[in-house]
C-alpha cells in the first residue's frame, strides 16, 4: 500500500487527507472559490507524484442495481460500457462494481452502477489535479466509503441504513448484507428542518427502499446514526417507537479506536472517517474515465518497474555480498592454511637438517640390507645333496657313481628358491652284457630315489642303449677282452631337508 | 478496453531497470568468480598442505629407517658386500681354507663383476636394481680325498670371510677310471662356481 491523498469532493468544498499505512495527516479543507483552488493546488504541489484518490460527495448521485451475464475479460468491459452508457446515456462519471454472483438460475452477475449526474462543479477540481500532473487514481462515492467504514466496525447487518451527518447535508446510504444498494444525499441546513427531520427523511428512504423492492417490508432496518456535531440525537427516539426500525448511534471513541487515530483527530474533521477507511482498500467502484487514469496508469508501470529494479537491486547486492562475505571468509581459511603449510615445511627442514649421514637414500639402505639378508638366507652348499646321495649309493653294491653335477637353482634362469638340480654319472659294474636286466636295475634304482624325501622328480638322461626308434643303435657281439659298459645318466631334482 | 503500454512514461524506469540489471548480472558475475577463485586457491591449498604434511611424515619415516639400518648397513660395509670388490681379501680367504681344511691346492680363476639380473636371485627387481647388485663370478678347482673334503673346505671359507658369497655349481668327479685305492691320494676333481656378491656402494666410508 503506497502513500497516497484521498481528497473529498463536493459543491461546497474539498478536503484532503494525506495518508500512508499506519500515519496519515490532515491537510485541511478547501472552499469553491479561486482562493480556495489556488490553496488546493499549492497543497498539491507540495505532494507531487502522489497517486490521489477522489470520493464524491454529491446530490447529482444515481444508482442502479442490474443483473447481467458473467463474463469476463473484454466481453465484461464492452457489457458494461452498454450499459452504463444506456443507463446513465452520456454522463461523463459513471461507473460499475460487481458485488456478487448470484447462486441460482443462470448464476448471473449483481451490479451496482452509480453515476454522478451533473458534474460541472467537479471540473476545477478536477482540472487542477490534471495541472499538478498527479496520478488520478479513481474517483468513487462517499458512501462507498462508508461500506469501507462500516466493514472496519464489523457491522454487517442485513438491511443497515447509514445516516452520516456532514456540512453538505444528510447521507443516507442502505447497505444490504454489508454491499451498498443505494445513497442519497440531502442538503444541507435549510428553514423547513426541525427535530424530527431526520427520522422523517429515514422514514422516507425506508418507504422508497420498499417500494423498489430492494427492502422487504417485513425486514427491520438497522438504522446507525454517525454525527459529530450530535444533532442526529434527536431521531432516535421516534426511529426506536417505530418496530421497523432499530436506530443506535456509532460511537466516535469506537470509530477512533477502529481506525486507528486519536479521538482528538477524529473529532477535528467529521469527513476524516470514511476517507481513512477507504483509503487502504481497493477501489471497487470507479467513476473516472480511462483519460483521467491515465497518469495513474504509467504511474503504476513506473512504479512495478521501479519495484522490480528494486528488488533485482537488492538481490543482486545480497547475492554479490554473500558470495564476498563467503570468498573473504575462503581467503581467510587458505591463509590459515598457509601458514600450517610453512609450519609443515620448517619442521620438515629441520628433520632433514638433522638426518645422520648417510650416502643413500633411507629407503635404499633398507633394500640394501633386506637384499643382503635374502642372500644369506637362501645360500646353499651341496654338503646335504651329498650327504643324502652318500647314504642312497650305500645301499647300492652294484651300481658306480662317476661324476655328481649339483646346481644351485635359486640363481639359475628362471630362479627355483630353494631347489637343487643334481645330475648322476653312473655305471653298472659288473655288467654282463644284458641291457634288460640292467635298464630293469636302473627303473628299480630310479624309483627307490623317487621315494626319498626331498626328491622332487627324476629323469633318465642317458641309458645304457639308446632304443629309440629315431637314434642309430650301434654295437658288436664278438667275444673279446672289451669289457662291456652299462653307462647312464640320471637327473634329480632335490630339496634340502630343513 | 485494454489500456495501451505507456511507453513514453516507461522509458526511463526501463533505461533503470536494465541498468539494475547489468549492475547486479556484473556483481553477480565478479563475486561468482571471485569466489570461484578463492575455491580454487582452497583446494590447490588444500592439495599443498597435504603434500606438505605427507613429506613432513616421509622425512620423519625417513629418519627412523636411517637410524635404524645405519648400524647394519655400516656392518655390510665393513663386510665388504657395499663398495668396491676386495678381490684380494677373497683370494686370502680361499689359500686359508685350503690351509685350514687341509687340501691339496686350489686352482681359481675370477671373472669381471657383472650385473646381476634380477631373475636370477631370490629377491625382489626392484631391491636388485636400487642397489646396482653385481656378482663376480670365481672358479674353483681342486683335488679332493672324499666328499666331505669340499664340505670342510666351504665351511672354512665362510669362516675365513665376511663377505657374501653363494656356491652356484658345483661338480665332483672321479679323476681316473680306477677303483678307489686305499692310497691316502687325492683321486676326486671337484671344480665349483662362486658368486660374490657387491653392491656399488656410494661412498660408503661416510657412515
Amino acid at each position: 500500500m503506497t502513500r497516497r491523498l484521498i481528497i473529498l469532493l463536493n459543491s461546497r468544498q474539498a478536503s484532503v487527507l494525506d495518508w500512508r499505512p499506519g500515519r496519515m495527516h490532515w491537510l485541511g479543507e478547501f472552499p469553491t472559490t479561486q482562493a480556495g483552488l489556488t490553496e488546493f493546488q499549492r497543497v498539491l504541489m507540495r505532494h507531487p507524484g502522489f497517486p490521489v484518490r477522489v470520493i464524491l460527495d454529491s446530490v447529482d448521485e444515481d444508482y442502479r442495481v442490474e443483473t447481467l451475464p458473467h463474463v469476463g475479460g473484454l466481453a465484461r468491459d464492452e457489457m458494461l460500457s452498454r450499459k452504463l452508457k444506456q443507463v446513465f446515456r452520456n454522463s461523463a462519471f459513471a461507473g460499475a462494481w460487481r458485488q456478487l454472483r448470484e447462486h441460482e438460475g443462470r448464476r448471473d452477475d449483481r451490479y451496482l452502477l452509480a453515476a454522478v449526474i451533473d458534474a460541472d462543479w467537479l471540473k476545477p477540481w478536477l482540472a487542477v489535479i490534471d495541472n499538478t500532473q498527479m496520478p488520478l487514481e479513481g474517483i468513487t462515492l462517499l458512501s462507498i466509503a462508508c461500506q469501507s467504514l462500516l466493514k472496519l466496525l464489523h457491522i454487517r447487518e442485513s438491511h443497515a441504513l447509514l445516516a452520516y451527518r456532514l456540512g453538505t447535508g444528510l447521507r443516507l446510504s442502505y447497505y444490504q448484507d454489508g454491499l451498498l444498494r443505494f445513497s442519497r444525499l440531502l442538503a444541507g441546513e435549510t428553514p423547513t428542518q426541525g427535530p424530527g427531520w431526520a427520522a422523517e427523511e429515514i422514514s422516507k428512504t425506508q418507504l422508497y427502499l420498499m417500494g423498489q423492492r430492494m427492502l422487504p417490508r417485513e425486514a427491520r432496518l438497522q438504522v446507525l446514526l454517525l454525527d459529530a456535531s450530535g444533532s442526529l440525537a434527536s431521531a432516535l427516539a421516534p426511529l426506536n417507537a417505530d418496530p421497523a426500525f432499530n436506530a443506535r448511534t456509532l460511537d466516535p471513541h469506537t470509530l477512533a479506536r477502529a481506525l486507528h487515530m486519536p479521538d482528538a483527530f477524529l473529532s477535528s474533521a467529521p469527513e476524516i472517517a470514511p476517507l481513512a477507511a477507504i483509503a487502504g482498500e481497493p477501489l471497487l467502484l470507479n467513476l473516472a474515465p480511462l483519460e483521467f487514469t491515465r497518469r495513474y496508469t504509467e504511474y503504476r508501470w513506473q512504479r512495478g518497474i521501479h519495484l522490480t529494479a528494486l528488488a533485482i537491486g537488492v538481490a543482486g547486492i545480497i547475492f554479490t555480498g554473500t558470495q564476498w562475505l563467503r570468498m573473504l571468509d575462503l581467503n581467510d581459511e587458505t591463509r590459515q592454511m598457509q601458514v600450517i603449510q610453512q609450519q609443515f615445511e620448517t619442521r620438515n627442514r629441520d628433520i632433514t637438517r638433522a638426518f645422520p649421514p648417510t650416502p643413500v637414500s633411507a629407503a635404499q639402505l633398507g633394500e640394501t640390507i633386506a637384499l643382503a639378508q635374502q642372500l644369506e638366507k637362501a645360500r646353499a652348499t651341496p654338503a646335504p645333496t651329498l650327504a643324502f646321495l652318500s647314504r642312497v649309493f650305500d645301499n647300492q653294491p652294484g651300481i658306480t657313481l662317476k661324476k655328481i653335477s649339483w646346481q644351485d637353482a635359486g640363481l639359475a634362469t628362471p630362479a627355483k628358491p630353494g631347489e637343487r638340480h643334481i645330475e648322476l654319472d653312473a655305471e653298472l659294474i659288473p655288467f654282463d652284457g644284458n641291457y634288460r636286466i640292467a635298464m630293469e636295475r636302473i627303473e628299480n634304482f630310479m624309483g627307490q630315489l623317487r621315494k626319498e624325501t626331498g626328491v622332487l622328480e627324476v629323469l633318465l638322461l642317458r641309458s645304457p642303449v639308446n632304443t629309440d626308434s629315431t637314434a642309430v643303435l650301434m654295437g658288436n657281439t664278438r667275444n673279446g677282452n672289451v669289457p662291456l659298459q652299462a653307462a647312464f645318466t640320471l637327473k634329480l631334482r632335490y630339496r634340502d631337508a630343513p | 478496453m485494454m489500456p495501451t503500454l505507456p511507453w513514453h512514461a516507461i522509458k526511463i524506469p526501463l533505461l533503470i531497470l536494465l541498468a539494475v540489471v547489468l549492475v547486479a548480472g556484473t556483481g553477480v558475475w565478479w563475486s561468482s568468480g571471485k569466489l570461484r577463485e578463492a575455491k580454487t586457491a582452497q583446494a590447490q591449498q588444500i592439495q599443498a598442505n597435504r603434500n606438505a604434511e605427507q613429506s613432513l611424515q616421509r622425512s620423519k619415516t625417513e629418519k627412523q629407517l636411517i637410524q635404524q639400518y645405519r648400524g647394519a648397513y655400516q656392518t655390510l660395509v665393513a663386510r665388504g658386500f657395499i663398495g668396491a670388490e676386495n678381490r684380494l681379501a677373497w683370494l686370502e680367504a680361499v689359500q686359508q681354507a685350503n690351509r685350514d681344511a687341509h687340501l691339496y691346492g686350489v686352482d681359481y680363476s675370477l671373472e669381471p663383476r657383472a650385473p646381476v639380473s634380477a631373475s636370477g636371485l631370490p629377491v625382489s627387481s626392484q631391491s636388485a636394481k636400487a642397489s646396482v647388485l653385481g656378482q663376480t663370478v670365481m672358479k674353483l678347482r681342486m683335488p679332493i680325498l672324499v666328499e666331505d673334503d669340499l664340505t670342510r673346505f666351504f665351511d672354512a671359507l665362510q669362516q675365513r670371510t665376511p663377505s657374501l658369497f653363494r656356491i652356484r655349481v658345483c661338480q665332483i668327479s672321479r679323476a681316473a677310471e680306477t677303483a678307489p685305492q686305499p692310497l691316502n691320494r687325492p683321486e676326486l676333481e671337484v671344480e665349483c662356481e662362486l658368486l660374490w656378491f657387491t653392491v656399488a656402494g656410494s661412498g660408503g666410508s661416510t657412515l
